[in-house]
């Protein structure tokens, strides 16, 4: 051994324990985010707007992190991470590089710091009864009243934030005519009035824009358990098919694992001639009305060489996590590619093209079922959409792009009433819903399982069988929590105080074990 | 009373007993036993127990592997890569095995090999914060810096406070001129290290002492560089890196102390070359037989990819006089990397054939990297000279003693830059 200064110290323990690691559970998919719970995005959403003012002329777009969140779990909650960057991202010209992002960046007060508890409140407020003891004297406040604005004596955690859209390299910021706040978890029905806070937190700001933040009930909905248990789903028909009742109903006939669980929520509408790279509303046909959407969060990062040296690696902060399509990076990509994956721009997945192109899996699935559920032979051809700009989803003649996990949302596409949507969006005959975009209520659960064993994209392929493969389901078909029918459409956060988890064997709603789970 | 104070007292004193006795076993196996050691035994034993159990295996090639470390001797490689191919036969996969054989490449100083093995592997498991280590240490090595650091970033951008990453951003660092920055990780790495890992502990001081040295902080040097030897005794790179900074301090006798143990212990070329400096600067007239010894063992390597090139060229070129010997040995190692430090050695040897502009081009190349090196700027200031550019040379003279400004080559440095002056006079 020389005395060269070859940097062979401090890994010995890495190499210990650096190893395979175990496959991660929904909603923190790769390692870095099992590790970082408030930078892991849990889903996101872009869709043509189809409630209130912009139904058909505007694009929403829901970023949710920070999963499980226990709404009882004082004294701090879950609060947004200031120091955390989180990021909208829109292709509008095909090439899988943003060229609008939208920046969100939340700053955090505490304005109560000898109280016990961030939040506190109830009734009209509580004052020292005649026998309180000295020194307080009877008539001094103690409780403070319910909470019921971002002014309450009572939120002695308020987060606000800012937000700011990058086009062209040029950053605007997006403001209004006073601060925006994040509504924060809801405690209980004592402490706040978690309604009219969501309701407060509602902004509508110049050039049609309209902003919303705060912690909100998961709109995710899975038999998570089920799924993770190697694909022991409860359906019963077949093994993990549901029936056709099943699969019509707006029910659920095994239990959400998130019920009652909480997330935090970005979410912004904007014009949908903002985002166009023609900066009009294009038709459906025309090959200018596809985007392709993503969220990210990034944390601000140690760089080998410090300012001012300049960086051979450009930016100030380091991605933690992105999300294009729902459960790419949880169901088809190798866990020893998740983090790089996390990490990496979409414009370079064909690193990842044999996961989205030859997923994993399908064959787990088809072996699982001893064959029942026969997939198709790869390349997976069928899939290019989700992950190409092609039809069904963009129009004919798009340049399809490098393969790269975008949400790709045809913005031409009119959105369907909430009342006529289908849960199964493009599948279900209804083209405003996933893989065109992604609504709150599209079950990409059931979606992703289908599309991943073939034969509902494409035409079929020989054995396939719509019955089985067609029909492949959790079994958890809606959410357990009513959702909104215009902007934010999310649904409140469950109260800290009442929240039920349901257990498996409790397929209904957390407002009555077996009753059905309105949708809206 | 006073008979439950007695008891009281008793039994004080005999916690006090079994707490000494606890200490003193536990200091008497931290005596016996080195982490590696104690791991290779763990290993053994494991290995004993069911010998076709794929783990222990790697467990005890891995201990081999820090043995190699904690002692220099890199027969332990040979053992360690004997054990994986154990476990390459029971498991052909292993990720652990390949994983561990890139770092015995790495301290064989198979760079080249194990760029391409570590490349291999990175796309295999692009996950695995340690391979992007080994993509960087070889390509450092190589003088691949731009790789290196995209490397080395992707480590701190994966894991923000894994140490394998902070320890080999701060050496890119130091390459890049930034030795404050390359302090600042070392220190912090070594506050995060668990203290059971002895070896570890003294090797981030030992970087840490010779970074303090390379910026003439000899005080911060000397103390950190005992700490070093505190934590695991007669530690190698401590003792060779506390050699030098006695020799900045010109305590030469001091110096060759150190490095007659280090020598005994590792009698490896360079060693001896070290020790053979430090004899001539201490005025002994073993210095030469010392010379000699050293030339023996550097050539009978040189071909090998552990070798001691780098100190035969310095040899060749500053002490032997042969300057074609010292070009004809730079231009075999620079065909293999081209890493700054042996750009510097094969400019020197240039220089010394006359070849000033090449060499020039290779100084100014490795200086161009950012490093702050106190003998690559006095290379480079008379080079200069040599082209006739005063101004550049004074330039790199002045830098070079801002840098250190006591050394050998800092008394070298003071007596060019002092007739620049004299000549630039009217």
């Amino acid at each position: 051994m020389r005395k060269s200064r070859i940097l062979l110290a401090a890994v010995a323990a890495a190499l210990v324990v650096t190893g395979p690691t175990g496959h991660a559970a929904n909603h923190r998919e790769a390692p870095i985010t099992a590790l970082d719970h408030k930078a892991d995005i849990t889903d996101f959403f872009a869709f043509v707007s189809y409630g209130g003012g912009g139904a058909g002329t505007h694009v929403t777009f829901i970023l949710c992190v920070d999963p499980f969140q226990e709404p009882a779990n004082g004294p701090n909650w879950s609060p947004f991470d200031p120091d955390i960057l989180y990021e909208i991202k829109i292709d509008n010209n095909n090439d899988a590089v943003e060229d609008i992002v939208f920046q969100f960046r939340f700053a955090t007060e505490q304005r109560l710091p000898n109280l016990f508890q961030v939040y506190a409140g109830a009734g009209n407020g509580f004052a020292a009864p005649a026998n309180s003891p000295a020194p307080v004297p009877p008539g001094t406040p103690i409780v403070p009243p319910q909470m019921v604005d971002f002014n309450s004596p009572g939120m002695g955690q308020r987060q606000s934030y800012s937000v700011t859209m990058v086009k062209d390299g040029f950053a605007l910021p997006v403001s209004g005519p006073g601060p925006f706040y994040a509504v924060p978890s809801n405690v209980g029905p004592r402490t706040m009035n978690y309604q009219a806070l969501f309701n407060q937190a509602t902004y509508t700001v110049g050039s049609g824009i309209k902003l919303f933040a705060g912690t909100v009930d998961d709109p995710f909905w899975i038999d998570l358990g089920a799924a993770f248990d190697t694909l022991n789903l409860r359906s019963t028909v077949a093994p993990g098919a549901l029936s056709a009742v099943q699969d019509a109903a707006n029910q659920n006939v095994a239990s959400d694992t998130v019920s009652g669980f909480a997330v935090n929520a970005i979410a912004i509408e904007v014009p949908i001639a903002m985002i166009t790279r023609t900066g009009a509303i294009e038709p459906a046909s025309s090959p200018a009305a596809t985007i392709g959407a993503w969220g990210t969060t990034s944390r601000p990062r140690t760089t080998v060489r410090r300012a001012p040296l300049p960086a051979a690696s450009s930016g100030s902060y380091s991605q933690i996590q992105r999300m294009g399509n729902p459960l790419i990076n949880e169901l088809l990509v190798g866990t020893g590619f998740k983090d790089r994956f996390s990490m990496d721009q979409p414009k370079n997945d064909s690193q990842f093209a044999s996961f989205f192109l030859d997923p994993s899996l399908a064959r787990v699935v088809n072996a699982l079922t001893a064959g029942a559920v026969a997939i198709p032979a790869v390349p997976r051809l069928d899939l290019l959409p989700v992950v190409t700009y092609r039809p069904p989803i963009a129009a004919s003649g798009t340049p399809p792009g490098p393969v790269a996990d975008l949400l790709r949302l045809n913005t031409g596409v009119a959105p369907t009433p909430a009342a006529s949507a289908s849960r199964l969006g493009l599948l279900g005959g209804d083209p405003a819903g996933f893989p065109n975009g992604r609504r709150v209520f599209d079950d990409v659960t059931d979606l992703a399982l289908r599309l991943v064993v073939g034969g509902v994209l494409a035409a079929p392929f020989p054995g396939f069988d719509p019955s089985i493969g067609g029909r492949l389901g959790d079994g958890v078909n809606v959410n357990d929590a009513p959702y909104r029918t215009a902007f934010p459409y999310l649904a409140d956060c469950p109260s800290g105080r009442d929240r039920r988890h349901l257990d498996p064997g409790e397929p209904g709603c957390t407002a009555g074990a077996g009753a059905p789970c309105p949708i809206f | 009373m006073s008979n439950l104070l007695t008891r009281l007292e008793h039994r004080r004193a005999w916690w006090m007993a079994m707490m000494v006795c606890v200490i003193a076993t536990s200091a008497a196996a931290q005596t016996r036993q080195t982490p590696a050691e104690q791991r290779m035994a763990w290993a053994q034993k494991a290995i004993d127990a069911n010998p076709k159990l794929v783990q222990p295996h790697n467990d005890l090639a891995l201990a081999l592997s820090r043995r190699a470390r904690e002692t220099g001797d890199p027969s332990y490689y040979d053992r360690s890569e004997r054990e994986l191919a154990t476990v390459l036969a029971l498991e052909p996969s292993n990720l652990d095995a390949k994983k561990l054989h890139v770092w015995n490449l790495l301290g064989k100083h198979e760079f080249g090999k194990a760029r391409e093995a570590a490349t291999a592997l990175n796309k295999q498991v692009p996950d695995d914060v340690l391979i992007y280590g080994f993509v960087a240490d070889a390509n450092a090595e190589l003088g691949n810096y731009d790789e290196a650091e995209i490397a080395v970033q992707w480590m701190l951008d994966m894991r923000a406070a894994n140490l394998a990453g902070h320890t080999r951003a701060a050496y890119l660092r130091e390459l890049f001129g930034d030795v404050d920055g390359a302090l600042e990780l070392f220190t912090g790495a070594f506050k995060r290290m668990a203290i059971t890992e002895v070896e570890d502990r003294a090797w981030i001081l030992s970087q840490m002492g010779h970074l303090y040295l390379s910026i003439g902080k000899e005080d911060n040097a000397e103390a950190v560089l005992k700490q070093a030897l505190m934590e695991f005794p007669r530690y190698h790179y401590a003792l060779y890196n506390l050699a030098k900074v006695r020799i900045a301090q010109k305590r030469y006798q001091e110096a060759v102390g150190f490095l007659r143990d280090l020598c005994a212990a590792l009698p490896h070329a360079e060693n001896v070359y070290a020790l053979a400096e430090a004899l001539e600067l201490a005025g002994s007239p073993e210095a030469e037989n010392t010379f000699a010894e050293f030339e023996r063992k550097a050539l009978a390597e040189s071909a090998s990819a552990d070798n001691a090139n780098r100190e035969l060229i310095a040899y060749y070129a500053d002490h032997a006089k042969n300057p074609r010997e010292a070009l004809r040995i730079a231009e075999i190692e620079r065909g293999r990397r081209h890493d700054v430090f042996t750009r510097n050695a094969y400019a020197w040897a240039l220089h010394l054939n006359g070849r000033h502009r090449e060499a020039l081009d290779e100084v100014n190349a490795a200086l161009a990297v950012g490093i702050q090196n106190a003998e690559m700027l006095y290379h480079a200031g008379v080079i200069a000279q040599s082209l006739d550019d005063a101004s550049a040379a004074r330039d790199h003279f002045e830098r070079s003693l801002s840098v250190t400004p006591r050394s050998p080559i800092a008394d070298a440095v003071r007596e060019r830059l002092g007739k620049l002056k004299t000549d630039a006079r009217p």
